[in-house]
């Protein structure tokens, strides 16, 4: 044991190699004689050449240097001939083992760490893949069993494959295992396709084996293997068809201490993430974010083919400052926004007015910028989306900007940010700045994610959601009016009693409120204009009054026409256009209309009425009437 | 031989303002001494560490050492600089400071253990005061005031 270590501490390279190296150096010190000449003599033009010269060589010699680095698989796979032979006389297996690939070399580091899992696969290749030679018999196979173990590159990536012509493995037995231990719920084990059961066997706490021997079974299980893997940056997959056999192939990086990364920008620092980490960039457009980010709770989520992904912005994990970079002046100024999809303006977008303002503002670019109209519809509001995964949960990570992908060397952090879980380490950049690597997985830590359950929590949320606006859905019918010319309104028809069509000279302006003569007494009036911010009371002759009684009084809401009842299913959004006396929205007709709160709006007029008592009562009455179907 | 006892005898103080109090430390366990560079902040880093910067190559994180001292945030100006000391296990750390002072020549003998009603944390953090004719120079722990004991 001694020996192996002592052996790991040096390395042997090839006498060819480290003369490569040393060429280099030389040609390095040369070239920076002749640089520090032309910095000297100020010859841009010499300087520019010698500038390419060294980045050349520099590319070159950290190619080399990284070679020495490289050392062939074969220094762990020799070790499994044995591993098997002794293994198989134990069971009584008769295995075949054959290895391909030795040659295939890999980062030092990278070899020393896959030893064991690699072992821990082999184990289980042999104890519960390849049946007993009595099993192979009465299935039909040569009673010899095949084990290979093979070395390939694919794709800028080194793929181990370990292939047995075993049993397989069962993905029912999987399922039923993992729901008996409560690992995922039976809804979960449905969807499941028969590559997921397999790799069921992945998840933390899993382990098959139906009783313990001295081989397999014991508690350390499959996740380890692919605990160990994440580590490195490596995959795993695993194939496998009941009684053919499996395929488990890992995935690994050529090495470990040069990552492509994504670099990204939130606040005024760069961020580096892992391309291992990384699945895919997405980027919603700023007339879009309302539409496209959800919120399940408090939680913000995006649907992204069919999948609820959670979102996660880097500024408030991080705890970052958010700026924005002012369209007019350059300048970063703080943002204040909260919520992803907030707007600034209360204003409603329906309003003509202000579309037609909005348009000055694009052209004057100066009256507009300061509301926020502008910014929301800004390139500069486009929602900037990295979809990381960690192995076990993927995320959405909401960054300011997204730069290049760069090739970039880790360095450690000071003792002083040890504790500083979200990076993985820094990097300097091109510029000579520094900029911190994310860690992926404990970022979505702090930020509260949790594997499994968690985003298991978040679709039954969403689908507690569902039904619930289903229930919401009901048939309802509806009254529809309009204030201005061009706005919708409705109110439920069963608040209204009757309509009157009055003409503008009736309607009296007594004591400061508009009342009108109705059956020997006073009516007072209100218009949605009075409460919510929507254009005001067409000036037209002609003009209704909805009657409805409301706690013992009764009142009559000025309207125009045309006026429509309609029965539709009412799925009231509640945030886009929610303001007081406005309820909510939703589409009749293919017209957007607002549904009228009478509650609030009557509250908001005639304070005096609103009595405590009175005042629950009516508001009960008016929810119920409102969320559930009209029986008339 | 006399001589080269003395030597050996003498220390060099680099000594700086830390607030309003002079501080020292052995030259010999400062590395370098530079202006400030382009600093990047680290987010959810602890108060007292301003950031990290690049000095050629090497990350350096720049500790604020008025705010480890409790003597009050160290303001950037014209006189401030990055003392950069290496310290466990190599690894360079740079102490933000407000102004740096003089070499002073220091005898052993002369350093005095830190004053008893230098209570608290300060105390802590010095190894003793050195004695000049109108100033008292605070000889500073490095390895203590960086912390390496993690908190």
């Amino acid at each position: 044991m001694k020996n192996k270590q002592t052996g790991e501490s040096s390395i042997r390279v090839a006498i060819s190699l480290l003369d490569e190296l040393m060429n280099l150096a030389g040609e390095l010190v040369l070239s920076r004689n002749q640089l520090l000449q032309a910095i000297k003599s100020s010859d841009t033009r010499n300087a520019e050449v010698v500038g390419q010269r060294i980045d050349l060589i520099t590319s070159e010699l950290q190619e080399a240097i990284m070679l020495t680095r490289m050392q062939p698989i074969g220094n762990v796979f020799n070790k499994f001939p044995r591993v098997v032979r002794d293994l198989s006389a134990k069971l009584d297996r008769k295995i075949e083992f054959t290895i391909v690939g030795q040659e295939i070399e890999l980062d030092k580091t990278i070899i020393e760490a896959i030893s064991d899992p690699l072992t821990h696969l082999i184990r289980n290749s042999v104890d519960h893949g390849i049946e007993t030679p009595e099993q192979r018999r009465q299935k039909g196979k040569p009673i010899l069993g095949n084990i290979i173990l093979k070395a390939f590159h694919a794709a800028g990536q080194v793929v181990i494959e370990i292939i047995d012509d075993g049993k397989g493995i069962d993905g029912n037995m999987l399922v039923d295992v993992a729901l008996q231990k409560a690992l995922i719920t039976a809804d979960q084990a449905a969807a499941l396709s028969e590559n997921e059961r397999i790799n069921l066997i992945l998840i933390p706490g899993f382990s098959t084996a139906p009783k313990v021997t001295d081989v397999s079974g014991r508690v350390v299980g499959m996740d380890v293997v692919k605990t160990n893997l994440d580590k490195l940056g490596g995959t795993i997959l695993i194939k496998s068809e009941v009684d053919k056999g499996t395929t488990i192939s890992i995935t690994l990086p050529l090495t470990l201490a040069i990552i492509p990364c994504q670099i990204v920008r939130t606040g005024k620092e760069r961020y580096a993430i892992p391309q291992a980490n990384l699945e895919e960039l997405l980027r919603i457009p700023a007339v879009q974010v309302k539409k496209r980010v959800e919120r399940v709770g408090d939680a913000p989520v995006v649907r992204l083919r069919g999948n609820l992904l959670p979102l996660v912005k880097l500024s408030e994990v991080l705890g970052i400052k958010t700026i924005y970079e002012d369209i007019n002046t350059g300048k970063q100024l703080p943002d204040r926004r909260k919520n992803i999809a907030d707007r600034r303006s209360h204003q409603s977008p329906l309003i003509s007015t202000d579309e037609q303002d909005r348009g000055d503002g694009r052209s004057s670019n100066e009256k507009k910028y300061r509301d926020g109209t502008e910014r929301r519809q800004s390139i500069d509001s486009t929602l900037n989306i990295v979809v990381v995964s960690t192995g076990s949960m993927t995320y959405g990570l909401i960054v300011d900007q997204l730069q290049d992908s760069e090739e970039i060397v880790i360095k450690p952090l000071g003792c002083h940010l040890q504790h500083c879980e979200g990076y993985a380490g820094a990097t300097i950049m091109g510029d000579g700045q520094i900029s911190l690597i994310l860690d992926v997985s404990n970022l979505a830590k702090m930020a509260d994610l949790t594997s499994f359950e968690d985003t298991n929590r978040a679709i039954a949320i969403a689908a507690a959601e569902k039904t619930n606006i289903q229930k919401r859905k009901k048939q309802q019918a509806l009254f529809t009016f309009r204030c201005s010319l061009n706005e919708n309104f409705a109110i439920p028809l069963n608040q209204v009693e009757r309509i009157e069509k009055v003409t503008a000279e009736n309607v009296e302006v007594v004591g400061g409120k508009r009342v009108m003569q109705y059956r020997n007494g006073s009516l007072p009036l209100l218009s949605v204009d009075d409460v919510a911010m929507v254009q005001p009371l067409a000036d037209q002759e002609e003009l209704l009054v909805i009657v409805f009684k409301m706690r013992g009084h009764t009142i009559g809401l000025l309207a125009t026409g045309p006026v429509d009842a309609v029965e539709t299913t009412v799925d009231i959004d509640k945030i886009t256009l929610k303001q007081r006396g406005i309820m909510g929205s939703m589409i009749i007709n293919g017209q957007t209309t607002m549904m009228v709160d009478i509650v609030e709006l009557v509250e908001t007029v005639r304070p005096e009425w609103s009595i405590e008592t009175a005042l629950a009562e009516i508001s009960n009455q008016s929810q119920e009437v409102i969320s559930n179907s009209i029986q008339l | 031989m006399t001589d080269n006892n003395k030597k050996i005898e003498r220390i060099e103080l680099s000594t700086f303002y830390v607030g309003n109090a002079l501080c020292g430390l052995d030259i010999l366990q400062i590395q370098e001494i530079n202006k400030l560079m382009e600093m990047t902040e680290v987010p959810q880093a602890p108060g007292y560490v301003n950031g990290i910067l690049n000095l050629r190559g090497q990350i350096v994180t720049i500790v604020d050492i008025g705010k480890k001292l409790g003597l009050g945030e160290t303001q950037k100006g014209p006189d401030s600089r990055n003392i950069v000391v290496s310290g466990k296990g190599g690894e360079h750390v740079g102490l933000f400071i407000k102004k740096i002072g003089d070499v002073v020549t220091a005898f052993p003998d002369q350093i005095e253990s830190a004053p008893s009603n230098m209570k608290g944390i300060q105390g802590d953090f010095f190894v003793g005061v050195y004695k000049t004719e109108n100033k008292l120079i605070g000889i500073l722990d490095v390895e203590r005031v960086l912390g390496f004991e993690n908190e």
